[in-house]
């Protein structure tokens, strides 16, 4: 335990009176994500002012005069924060024709109130509750921004035609709601996309600092011939396992970190713009707790894994060499769970080293997961690394890789 | 204090392809120390001589634990380096010339991680690194980072930091190997000094004067094997003009014609 302790000890000492690794591992990764999202920010912020003055083309039948009145309202002159908006009621359209449109921005939202919308409304009972269907394309800004801004006056007038007759309203589902999905603008990156992307982010800054630091601590020591050193004191092979295993995952848990940081103080920018998707506000203490152990639990397997490949290799570069293949691969598991369909709910997944976590964390950022997953990814992550532990230590007792030539 | 003993130890290593293509052999596997015994007495220097590639590397890892002989046996004292590594390095120091010290510390931590890691007090660790630094001139550059000091000031710290534990058992490969003639000196100097302790000493090297001036009993391994071994006096007495060198240069030589011829 000492041992170990001396150990990890000298690793943190190694990095942090460093100053260019300090720079490099701690320091650029949260500023990178920091540019980076401060300015995808301010583009999409001017998008988003663009869109505000955009004329909302809404498509309605049986609309209740109620609700008519209330966006009529909202687009009155005298209103403050006025959204303009252009009714269409044509009738002949059917539902695909009204789709397509939908979907290529000719109409921004579709809302089709059952016939007697507003008398089924007023003697609501237990019984079928009345339909309303939209239609609108969370691919096209300006079709999010009418759907963000007319739903909740749709909302209120629920609320207020039944807060009259029930206690609470909130518990009956008086309508459904049914979108167009349409074809995502690749340009338009969405608040949502953003929440998806973090996870991707974290994990390759994560590899990349634990990248930078372990090849020196482990092939480096037998690049130099300091393994020798360290192997003929009488401590235990394990307690070296541990202690660099440890110590790397410590320092790229707070280049991590860094990372976070960053993500943070870009937030501010991020939220102004994004008016269709998560807030990050609203991510609780339990999420947040969530995140912070996945990310512990990630730093480990991605350590333990890198430690064992440079305890492979003979020399730093080819340690870094070794890397190579599994930082790439790593790249494609973010770059799958980020752009690819929404985070798997099965506990298989869960079960594969990085990809699971990446995709608990994705899960965790678009608020669907499941308690179980996220226990199988802790427990397996652990297992994971005291696999990689035990590698690391039957190698540093195997002369033929200690002493290769 | 017992003896180290090394008996008939044999250490084979598979040889890469890449090595197979330098040394240029079609032989997969390699000898690298072939049936090699002899035995270092407290109080004496042994040194174990040969040219490059001869197995002196191999075999010293073989005494330090590092690596496990085929065969054979090595006794440290009252400990087995096969059975009972742990105990033996509690004794014992190896200092290899392809140690590269990490260049980012200075000599006091290196000192201080390595005797903590042995499991020495601070007081004592104190106390010896006062009494190390000031005898080998470290301690005005002790809190100097090691990639601004002198390859035989790195030399000197690497020693110093072989001996921590103040082992009884002192295993040099090449001590003096690229060190300025002042520094060689302070080396062997210090090396004498540990002998009159009563310390067991085994060094190697491939330098003749070397072993002329400090050893006490001498081992000529030529290809692995142990071609002349006892009191350095005797060992020259076999050679045909009563030199060190001559014999160095002739069992060499036998060696090559028995290889090649
Ligand atoms: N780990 C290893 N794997 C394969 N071959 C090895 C290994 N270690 C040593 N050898 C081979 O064994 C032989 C003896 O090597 P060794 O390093 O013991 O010689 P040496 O006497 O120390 O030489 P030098 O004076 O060059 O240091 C050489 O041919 C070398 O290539
Ligand atoms: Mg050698």
């Amino acid at each position: 335990m000492d041992n170990m302790l001396t150990i990890f000890k000298k690793e943190m000492y190694r990095v942090l009176t460093d100053r260019r690794l300090i720079l490099t591992i701690f320091i650029m990764p949260g500023l990178a994500i920091f540019v980076m999202y401060s300015l995808i920010g301010t583009l999409v912020q001017n998008q988003a002012t663009a869109v505000e003055e955009h004329t909302i083309i809404l498509y309605e039948e049986n609309m209740p005069d109620a609700i008519r009145l209330y966006l009529e309202q909202l687009s009155d002159e005298s209103n403050e924060q006025r959204i303009h908006i252009e009714f269409r009621d044509q009738r002949d359209y059917d539902e695909e024709t009204l789709k397509a449109y939908v979907r290529e921005g000719d109409i921004d939202i579709v809302l089709l109130f059952e016939d007697d919308f507003h008398e089924k409304i007023l003697n609501y009972t237990d019984e079928e509750p009345p339909t309303l269907t939209v239609f609108y394309n969370y691919g096209r800004q300006q079709s999010s921004f009418s759907y963000n801004n007319i739903m909740p006056v749709i909302e209120y007038y629920r609320n207020t035609y039944l807060i009259e007759r029930l206690e609470d309203p909130a518990y009956y589902q008086v309508f459904s709601v049914q979108y167009v999905e349409g074809i995502v603008d690749e340009r338009v990156l969405s608040g949502q996309m953003m929440a998806m992307m973090l996870p991707m982010l974290i994990v390759i800054f994560l590899f990349a600092g634990a990248m930078s630091i372990g090849p020196d601590s482990i092939a480096g020591e037998k690049e130099r011939g300091t393994i020798a050193t360290l192997l003929v004191t009488p401590i235990k092979r394990r307690e070296i396992a541990f202690g660099k295993v440890l110590s790397l995952g410590m320092l790229s848990f707070i280049s991590a970190l860094s990372s976070f940081v960053g993500i943070a103080l870009s937030l501010p920018r991020l939220m102004q713009m994004d008016d269709s998707g998560v807030s990050y506000a609203i991510y609780t203490m339990t999420d947040y707790v969530v995140i912070f152990s996945i990310l512990i639990a990630t730093v480990l397997v991605i350590v333990g894994l890198i430690s064992v490949i440079s305890a492979f290799a003979k020399t730093i570069k080819e340690a870094q060499m070794f890397i190579m293949p599994f930082y790439f691969i790593t790249l494609i598991i973010g770059i799958v769970t980020s752009f690819g369909a929404e985070p798997s709910q099965s506990m298989w997944v869960h079960f594969m080293p990085i990809y699971g976590a990446v995709n608990l964390l994705s899960g965790v950022f678009t608020f669907q997961w499941l308690m179980i997953n996220y226990v199988i990814v802790l427990v397996s992550s652990v297992v994971y690394t005291m696999m990689f532990i035990y590698a690391l230590t039957l190698m540093f007792n195997d002369e033929k890789i200690m002493f290769q030539k | 204090m017992n003896a180290l003993k090394v008996k008939n130890i044999r250490k084979t290593f598979r040889l890469s392809k890449k090595q197979r293509k330098i040394e240029q052999t079609s032989i997969k596997k390699k000898i690298a120390v072939d049936d090699v015994s002899f035995e270092a007495k407290p109080g004496e220097i042994f040194g174990l001589l040969g040219p490059n590639g001869a197995g002196k590397t191999t075999a010293l890892r073989c005494i330090a634990t590092l690596i496990k002989p085929d065969e054979g046996d090595i006794i440290v004292g009252d400990y087995s380096a096969l059975k009972e590594s742990t105990e033996v390095r509690k004794r014992i120091a190896f200092l290899t010339n392809e140690l590269k010290l990490e260049d980012h510390f200075t000599p006091n931590y290196l000192f201080q991680y390595f005797s903590r890691l042995h499991g020495i007090d601070e007081a004592t660790i104190k106390a010896r690194r006062q009494r190390l630094f000031q005898r080998f001139g470290i301690d005005k550059f002790q809190e100097v980072k090691v990639a601004d000091l002198s390859t035989g000031m790195k030399q000197k710290i690497s020693i110093a930091i072989a001996l921590v534990h103040d082992p009884d058992f002192i295993v040099f490969d090449e001590p003096t190997n690229g060190l300025d003639v002042m520094t060689a000196k302070t080396v062997t100097d210090y090396l004498v000094e540990l002998r009159n302790e009563g310390k067991t000493i085994i060094l190697s090297t491939h330098i003749l004067h070397v072993v002329e001036k400090l050893c006490d009993r001498v081992g000529i391994i030529i290809e692995g094997k142990m071609k002349a071994y006892g009191i350095l006096e005797d060992v020259i007495q076999t050679s045909s003009d009563g030199t060190l060198e001559t014999l160095f240069f002739d069992l060499v030589k036998e060696e090559a014609g028995e290889v090649h011829g």
